[in-house]
């Protein structure tokens, strides 16, 4: 097992039993579930939508190249740049060598996964760079130090009393009654320095338009408005998969984003930045690069079972539904992306490391039942368990494992003395008060849970029983 | 100035060796959907769907009624400068509304950060989502985002029914060429960060009020 793999057993089975966290999820989940509801009822024809989507994000897939070239001649034509990074480290030194040269000491960021993925905060706090994250929920994890719990509201794990002592102790007031209003007032008015005295600002991008050589992005704050209006030059950093052929899809993706990702019927500032400013306008940045980030995506389209992976437009749905992630939470999967996009993406980008992932699903496939572009996510994650399971090859303890139940299985004298033992050794084991130690076989279950109550007949001898009741019944 | 990009060829490169491989069947008919319920009446839709924002839908009749409204809401804000698009019509409507506030128009730059109130044309509004489009043309980009309220002066004649319309309008305008910015802008600046409890007002406008001269 990976440490990886022991660390998020560890995690998991310490999130699980956090009663307050439970309740914190809880309540979250709860409030998110009846928007998204809402939300859908808004549509005439919700699958229909699905559909749409899933068409929009398939042509732009397997025609990826084709598209890319599109924007990025549109981009350079409104007189902005195109940098294609094919890792981290190539976007990140783009960036910071960008920042460096033009003398930036303050960097206002909006909300990006990506920026995550990079880790590019700290490549440039480490030339002296100060960079705030101005998303409230990314401000608000950035001042504890800690990765994002959720890929769409990043402090959900954290209520308000935990974030007024954040705030006094980090922005120096203190909001007595902890009034969300308050607490919101207090993180505007620090943001705000720094929103105007930035001289960069970088953003992420949930759709770059090829036909219209556009970036849209979508906050509700307004953030990413500032951060794309006031500093002189605007870095947009994307993966290469984010792109779409027509502005006009927007018409569907827009809603359908917003729906899947709060219950919205669109998002508050659904914005569109196609360069530089132009002569005439009265404001915005000097310069506008976008940085197209690859790093291992291109991978996945080689494999046309999981290309459509790629057409994930990071809404969380996924995540709000996953009854794992209900349970564990965000930052026990130890990845940028959490929940089950996260466990289907992760061991692609990163390697075998996180292939645990592919088992942190029941399969029940409500992930795949709200996907507003159709990933088939429970099949992924079963693609994964087989095509790592090939990959590993057999070892000799599961070699001698199946062999034992092959013999269970064809002599079923063998297999009712398994069931026998097992119930008797409980009944002792229970009885002298271990379950849940070391020595309880079921251990994984009853160490944080009640015991299972034990049967006191085995299957077979209640089926037998059954058919000689309605046997009975029908003479 | 043209940048280096040493790993673009090798990126789209292995994009095309990857998109070789045959994409997997996919039933790809066309159905005749409607994935929304068309808009009937598009003035009703915009005013429900804009109490639904939390914006403020102001309908008056005629530019001397714009201009009075507009009056009312600038009454109703503290003191201090407002930031207006420098546009003949604006001009006329904000002579006609006689305020005695500082004004600085989006001709003299971008707004400054203690402006109390922007005031802006719309490129379009649209009625499905209770939204105004604005475009970069619309005062700069500050314009909408940067004052604690931004005033939108529209006309019934630029409401469209939905968000496709408005997008197919934008192309054919050429919206994104001649602006190097446009946004569909649907109620006020707003959070729920914090336990899911919607706060307005995070970093841009807590109020967001449009005039609608339902005569033009």
């Amino acid at each position: 097992m990976s440490s990886a793999a022991k660390q998020f057993l560890r995690d998991a089975a310490t999130k699980s039993a956090d009663l307050v966290h439970r309740e914190i999820i809880r309540k979250n989940m709860e409030s998110y579930d009846a928007a998204h509801l809402r939300g859908r009822s808004r549509f005439k024809d919700w699958e229909a939508a699905r559909r749409r989507c899933q068409e929009i994000k398939r042509e732009a897939i397997n025609h990826l190249d084709r598209y890319l070239l599109q924007f990025e001649e549109k981009v350079i034509a409104h007189g902005g740049h195109v940098f294609w990074a094919a890792n981290g480290d190539e976007a990140c030194a783009y960036i910071r060598d960008l920042a460096v040269s033009r003398g930036v000491r303050t960097i206002v960021k909006s909300k990006s996964m990506v920026t995550e993925e990079i880790h590019l905060g700290p490549a440039l706090e480490e030339k002296g760079i100060k960079v705030w994250e101005t998303d409230l929920g990314e401000f608000i994890v950035q001042l504890r130090n800690e990765p994002p719990y959720h890929i769409v509201t990043p402090a959900m794990h954290l209520n308000r009393q935990q974030i007024r002592e954040l705030f006094r102790d980090h922005l120096g007031e203190d909001i007595p009654d902890a009034d969300p209003q308050k607490l919101v007032a207090l993180a505007r008015r620090k943001l705000r320095e720094a929103f105007f005295a930035a001289e960069m600002g970088i953003s992420g991008a949930n759709f770059i338009i090829a036909d219209s050589g556009a970036v849209a992005i979508s906050t509700n704050e307004g953030n990413g408005r500032l951060s794309t209006s006031l500093p002189r030059i605007h870095v947009a950093i994307t993966g290469i998969e984010k792109v779409i052929p027509r502005l006009v899809d927007l018409a569907t993706l827009w809603p359908t984003l917003a729906t899947s990702g709060t219950g919205q019927p669109i998002t508050t500032y659904s914005t569109l930045v196609s360069g530089p400013r132009k002569p005439g306008e009265a404001d915005g940045p000097e310069e506008f690069h976008v940085v197209l980030l690859d790093n291992g995506r291109s991978g996945l389209l080689g494999n046309a079972e999981e290309r459509e992976v790629l057409h994930c437009i990071r809404c969380g749905a996924c995540l709000n539904i996953c009854p794992v992630y209900r349970n564990i939470g965000g930052h026990t999967y130890n990845t940028t992306y959490q929940g089950p996009i996260g466990s289907v993406l992760t061991p692609h980008l990163r390697g075998s490391e996180f292939q645990h992932l592919s088992y942190a699903s029941s399969l029940c496939g409500a992930c795949t039942s709200v996907c507003p572009v159709n990933i088939n996510l429970h099949h992924h994650l079963l693609h994964n368990r087989r095509d790592f399971a090939y990959a590993a090859g057999d070892s000799a303890s599961g070699r001698t494992q199946f062999k034992l139940w092959r013999r269970a299985m064809l002599n079923p004298r063998l297999y009712a003395l398994g069931g026998w033992m097992m119930r008797r050794g409980l009944r002792v084991l229970y009885g002298l008060g271990l379950a849940g130690t070391a020595a309880d076989p079921l251990r994984a279950w009853s160490r944080k849970r009640t015991p299972i109550p034990l049967p006191s007949q085995s299957f077979r001898k209640m089926w037998k029983k059954g058919l000689v009741q309605k046997n009975a019944a029908k003479k | 100035m043209a940048i280096s990009n040493p790993s673009r060829e090798q990126i789209l490169e292995r994009i095309r060796a990857g998109l070789q491989v045959p994409a997997l069947e996919y039933d790809d008919r066309k159905f005749e959907v409607q994935i929304f319920e068309p808009v009937e009446n598009p003035l009703d839709r915009f005013q429900q769907e804009c109490k639904a924002n939390l914006m403020e839908c102001l309908l008056a009749e005629g530019q001397s009624a714009s201009a009075q409204t507009l009056a009312q809401v600038l009454q109703s804000l503290p003191q201090g400068e407002i930031y207006v698009q420098d546009e003949p019509g604006l001009r006329r409507i904000i002579d006609a509304a006689g305020t005695k506030r500082v004004v600085r128009w989006s001709s003299e730059g971008a707004p400054k950060e203690s402006s109390q109130a922007t005031v802006t044309l719309a490129d379009a509004l649209i009625a499905q989502t209770g939204s105004v489009f604005v475009s970069a043309s619309c005062g700069g980009r500050g314009a909408s985002v940067v004052a604690p309220c931004h005033i939108v002066v529209g006309q019934v004649s630029q409401l469209v029914p939905d968000l496709e319309t408005a997008l197919r309008n934008a192309i054919v305008e050429q919206r994104l060429e001649n602006n190097s910015y446009a946004c569909v802008i649907s109620g006020s600046s707003r959070t729920a960060d914090i336990e899911k409890i919607l706060v307005q007002g995070a970093h841009g406008p807590i109020r967001l009020v449009v005039i609608v001269d339902t005569a033009a």
